[in-house]
């Protein structure tokens, strides 16, 4: 059963890597590649069920939901502000 | 991006997990999974979150670049600290038999000191990284 699982949510997170490679505009990346993390959360989590050490593995997948989000939230930033520090839009030129 | 509702709360309510899953694991890196890296490089990241969306000179606020200064030497004082401790009760350097009771403590507490030392380093070295590469700019 939980091969079974970790088949699907293999296949799914290929899929979203397909999309984060192919992906037109930079959302259809940036949403790629957050969905691709969500599903490495849930993989983390199966193959600690799956070798018998979930409270292991559970740790690992809490903190790469933290992280993840942290991610998201950079390259949304580099996206959208050409730059990590800044507080405020610049003028546009480093926009899609 | 301060003026963006959702991402304020989240951050906002997110901050404090992620600060306190960094102790979690630090100091219960003996029996997990962490160490003195992991937690230092999490901690450090609730605040490139915090800068991220309140722009660099509101964690400048938090921490000053010169307490993150003083907090990178003391994390590597108090690592060879304990080195250089153990050396004064009789062992070699790091030899962690002599600082407790029997060699068991002792291990406990000079691995307990030694991480502590690294994710002091770690954090502060980590803030300063992000705090120098992130507002050139501004």
């Amino acid at each position: 059963m939980l091969t079974l699982v970790t088949i699907a949510l293999l296949a799914a997170m290929g899929m979203a890597l397909i999309r984060a490679i192919k992906g037109p505009t930079v959302y259809d990346r940036i949403l790629a590649s957050n969905t691709f993390s969500t599903k490495t959360v849930l993989m983390i989590s199966v193959l600690g069920f799956l070798t018998g050490e979930s409270e292991v593995y559970l740790d690992i997948a809490l903190m790469y939901a933290l992280v993840g989000f942290i991610v998201t939230v950079a390259v949304l930033k580099v996206s959208e502000f050409g730059d990590l520090g800044q507080s405020r839009p610049d003028s546009g030129e480093n926009r899609q | 991006m301060k003026d963006i509702p959702v991402l304020r709360v989240v951050t906002k309510i997110t901050i404090p997990i992620i600060l306190l899953f960094a102790m979690y694991v630090q100091f219960h890196g003996d029996y997990g999974p962490g160490g003195g890296f992991q937690a230092g490089v999490i901690f450090a990241a609730a605040f490139i979150l915090y800068g991220l969306v309140f722009g660099t000179s509101a964690v400048r606020q938090v921490v000053s670049p010169g307490i993150l200064r003083l907090l990178t030497a003391l994390g590597l004082l108090l690592f060879a600290g304990v080195g250089i401790l153990t050396m004064l009760l009789g062992g070699d350097y790091l030899d962690y038999n002599t600082l407790g009771q029997d060699p068991l403590h002792g291990q406990h507490l000079g691995i307990f000191l030694v991480e502590l030392g690294v994710g002091i380093t770690v954090a502060a070295v980590m803030i300063i990284f992000f705090l120098a590469f992130a507002g050139r700019r501004d």
